[in-house]
């Protein structure tokens, strides 16, 4: 190649390096202009935005409450937000359930517990631009407190507890934020499983509920059951002590299997190891014996059964009863029925809000009964089912599907979901149960049912240490584990039966759920152990 | 001589008082004696005045009031070893008083376990509701010791139901028709099907035209009853049937017995005097 033209090579190159270097410098300039133009609108926003924001002092995230002061605020309860408090400013404290923001506005929705009410910022004398802002981003969850006055409104507000207010926020503070992201959204977990399928919109499973139970709790439907399920203590205990009974308490740490060796669980006990009880049989009738007459103890109760069924947990709260009777059994089965009686009337009466909550995500039929308690007697249970086709043996224990079949057909009947089984064959009872005085293959024993489901197993105890003896033997029981049990029978026994109720399983099929899990704070399974 | 000397009452006085007093008792029986034959005299079929010895004892057994012979396997079915339970759903605000009527009859011919209770679509009854099946049964706690089941419960229904056997039968519905399967287990219906008719056409008059029909209508039945009850001593010809029940029981209801002609007004006495109506005289009180 010639110089020349290694010359114009270089001169083409310089003219193409120069070319692209004008096309960098370009647009390097580009950017730097952009960058300023950029800088120069913050600047202006932030004058703006430090000019312009006179409510300041209205809206923020103060520090944390660590009881600085004392404040003699008065809080108002959102369920008290009524007209009759229209035009009034107040303080309120409750959780963000919806922020969301239209142009000069943002609407919030305030929640505390099953209520909630329509709040709203808008710019104007009272807030700026940015407090509006600030209410758009505060997270779901976050709890607040507001002051606002109370407006009442033309249309009633569908989507909310409170129908006829609505609040004009005046300031509003962030008193504990809630993490952007949340394991699960209440409205989801509200959400019935149908409506879920059809919309397309997410409903969440029941393991994901349990995981975060903290934050399921919150929804409505869970405030209902837990408040529903406190009533149903609270109407045992009172109906039981209007009549007489007194409250025990029972130890749970045991030393020996009560119902029979295999579903107990073991704990170690500084050099032995004993059990945790699988029910208070045993000690509500040693408090009979120790002439308590009238006996019932509200407690957990620890059943190791491998089962993974939709009415089975590991730990559960038992309701159990025992009293003396004098002359037939059947004074007790009529103490207890009208126990249960007394406490679906009080639910029936007092909790209808709570029903309807529920029934809402968890639509069902609602709990009949009759007064008194329908009491049909196992034979005709039996020629009952047999009518209906199926084929069972005289002294069969009831399947779980014959059960079911049999509330079924009990319902049809008599329109019932709350009846007694009685007299028992002796051949499937534990080995304490009364015989019959006439026929030796039934025994004095029965089984309540609700919706077709068994709740409380019960039956005339034994009361005499030697037929007992007897019973245990021909039960192959080992009489040396169980010698303290008979002993109490020793020195005089009345004449007494009792059962016993598992309050989440009531819970559950009053309500018509379907899972004992919803109806447990915290359920004990196979499973689980947390929360 | 005067009756008090020294603040006793003279002998002689009290012994008179005696005399009359006996006198003064004798008079009595003999009243009610006269009274009882002429109540006997004037009611048709009855063998004896029941009035007087049902206040004495509430077993009363009427044995020959209903005759032919029944069978409950016949007309239930065969006893698969559980009680045979009769459940009738009634509204509180209308109690069936003819079934109440039924239902003592039954218990006079059966064992009839019988069972009130109150359902949960209903706040509360007044007690005379719950007692009116009459004092539980000693044996009530032996389910399997009877024939038969009767079962009432109190509930929010539009209209009164029978329930028997879930699998073979539909309920039956209305007062009318849970009477004539009632009546069947005690006496079979008349052989001769106009003297069926007639009785299931004076039940059809009772339940639908005395109970549900206007004042006229009402009327009408009154005038319908004096001019049969001017014919034969009871609705249905020389015997007492479950005509007779039925419109009892509806004129009762009605309160149209005050005010009812010459005919229905000894009709009505002649029903009384049988005994039956005990049940159903009290829930109106």
């Amino acid at each position: 190649m010639t110089k020349e033209a290694v010359q114009g090579a270089t001169e083409e190159e310089q003219q193409a390096q120069s070319k692209k270097a004008m096309k960098k410098q370009q647009k390097e300039a580009e950017k730097a202009a952009k960058k300023a133009e950029k800088q120069a609108k913050l600047t202006a926003e932030q004058q703006t935005t430090e000019e312009d924001d006179f409510a300041k002092d209205r809206y923020g995230v103060p520090a944390m409450v660590q009881s600085q002061q004392k404040l003699d605020r008065e809080l108002v309860r959102v369920q008290d937000l009524t007209p009759e408090k229209a035009d009034q400013l107040i303080w309120l404290r409750a959780r963000v359930h919806t922020s969301r923001a239209k142009g000069k506005q943002c609407f919030l929705v305030l929640r505390q517990q099953q209520f909630n009410v329509q709040a709203l910022v808008a710019v104007g004398d009272r807030a700026s631009k940015q407090m509006v802002k600030f209410a758009a981003n505060i997270t779901k969850e976050s709890i607040v407190d507001v002051e606002a006055s109370v407006r009442k409104v033309e249309q009633k507000i569908e989507s909310c507890s409170q129908q006829d207010v609505e609040l004009h926020i005046e300031r509003i503070f962030v008193v504990s934020q809630a993490e952007a992201r949340l394991p699960l959204q209440l409205e989801d977990a509200v959400r019935p499983d149908g409506e879920g399928e059809e919309e397309g919109r997410a409903t969440v499973n029941q393991d994901t509920k349990l995981d975060n139970r903290v934050i399921d709790l919150r929804t409505t439907t869970s405030q209902a059951i837990f408040r529903l399920q406190s009533g149903v203590c609270q109407l045992f205990r009172d109906t039981l002590t209007n009549k007489g009974f007194v409250e025990i308490q029972t130890p749970k740490i045991i030393s020996a299997a009560s119902e029979g060796g295999a579903n107990v669980f073991t704990v170690s006990y500084f050099k032995t190891s004993a059990y945790l009880a699988q029910s208070p049989q045993l000690y509500k009738q040693m408090c009979i014996c120790a002439d308590f007459d009238k006996v019932f103890c509200v407690g957990p109760v620890f059943r190791a059964e491998d089962s993974n069924t939709h009415r089975h947990l590991t730990e559960f709260v038992g309701l159990d009863i025992e009293m003396a009777f004098n002359y037939h059994y059947h004074e007790v089965i009529d103490s207890i029925t009208d126990t249960m009686v007394q406490i679906f009337k009080g639910l029936r009466d007092n909790f209808q809000t709570e029903i309807q909550t529920v029934n809402k995500q968890f639509p069902s039929e609602p709990f009949k009964f009759l007064e008194p308690t329908l009491r049909l007697e196992y034979t005709e249970g039996v020629a009952m089912l047999r009518e209906a086709g199926v084929e069972m043996g005289d002294e069969d224990d009831l399947s779980t599907p014959n059960e079911k079949l049999l509330g079924r057909l009990v319902k049809e009947k008599y329109d019932t979901d709350f009846y007694v089984l009685d007299k028992y064959p002796l051949a499937v009872r534990p080995f304490y149960t009364m015989p019959d005085p006439n026929d030796p293959k039934y025994s004095n024993s029965y089984d309540m049912f609700m919706r077709g489901e068994e709740i409380l197993s019960g039956a005339q105890r034994i009361h005499d240490a030697q037929l007992l003896t007897d019973r245990a033997t021909h039960h192959q029981i080992d009489l040396e584990k169980i010698k303290s049990y008979i002993d109490s029978f020793r020195f005089g026994a009345p004449p007494h039966g009792g059962g016993g109720i598992g309050l989440e399983r009531v819970c559950m099929l009053y309500l018509g759920l379907h899972n004992v899990r919803q109806t447990s704070m915290f359920p004990r399974d196979p499973k689980r152990l947390t929360p | 001589m005067p009756m008090y000397q020294n603040g006793e009452v003279d002998p002689a006085v009290k012994a008179l008082e005696a005399r009359q007093d006996e006198i003064m008792r004798k008079l009595y029986e003999l009243k009610a004696a006269v009274e009882g034959l002429a109540k006997t005299v004037t009611t048709p079929d009855a063998d004896l005045d029941l009035t007087v010895s049902s206040s004495l004892s509430s077993q009363v057994c009427s044995s020959s009031t209903f005759k032919g012979t029944t069978d409950l396997d016949t007309l239930l079915g065969k006893d698969l070893g559980a009680l045979r339970d009769i459940v009738i759903n009634a509204n509180p605000a209308q109690p069936p008083l003819s079934l109440l009527v039924l239902h003592s009859l039954l218990s006079q011919r059966y064992r009839v376990l019988s069972t009130v209770h109150v359902h949960s679509s209903v706040t509360s009854v007044p007690p005379q509701l719950l007692s009116c099946l009459g004092p539980r049964h000693a044996d009530s706690y032996a389910r399997h010791m009877f024939q038969l089941g009767f079962t009432l419960i109190w509930k929010d229904v539009p209209k009164l139901q029978m329930k028997f056997s879930v699998q073979n039968m539909c309920p039956i519905e209305g007062e009318a028709n849970v009477a004539r399967f009632l009546f069947k287990l005690l006496a079979p219906y008349p052989a001769d099907p106009a003297a069926a008719t007639l009785v299931d056409s004076w039940l059809d008059t009772a339940f639908f035209q005395l109970v549900e029909g206007s004042t006229k209508e009402r009327a009408a039945v009154l005038r319908a009853l004096n001019s049969a009850l001017g014919r034969t001593p009871w609705l249905s010809g020389p015997e007492f049937s479950l005509a007779d029940i039925a419109c009892y029981c509806c004129v009762l209801r009605t309160g149209s017995a005050a005010s009812a002609p010459a005919n229905v007004q000894r009709w009505i006495k002649s029903c009384e005097n049988l005994g039956h109506f005990g049940p159903a005289k009290l829930l109106l009180q």
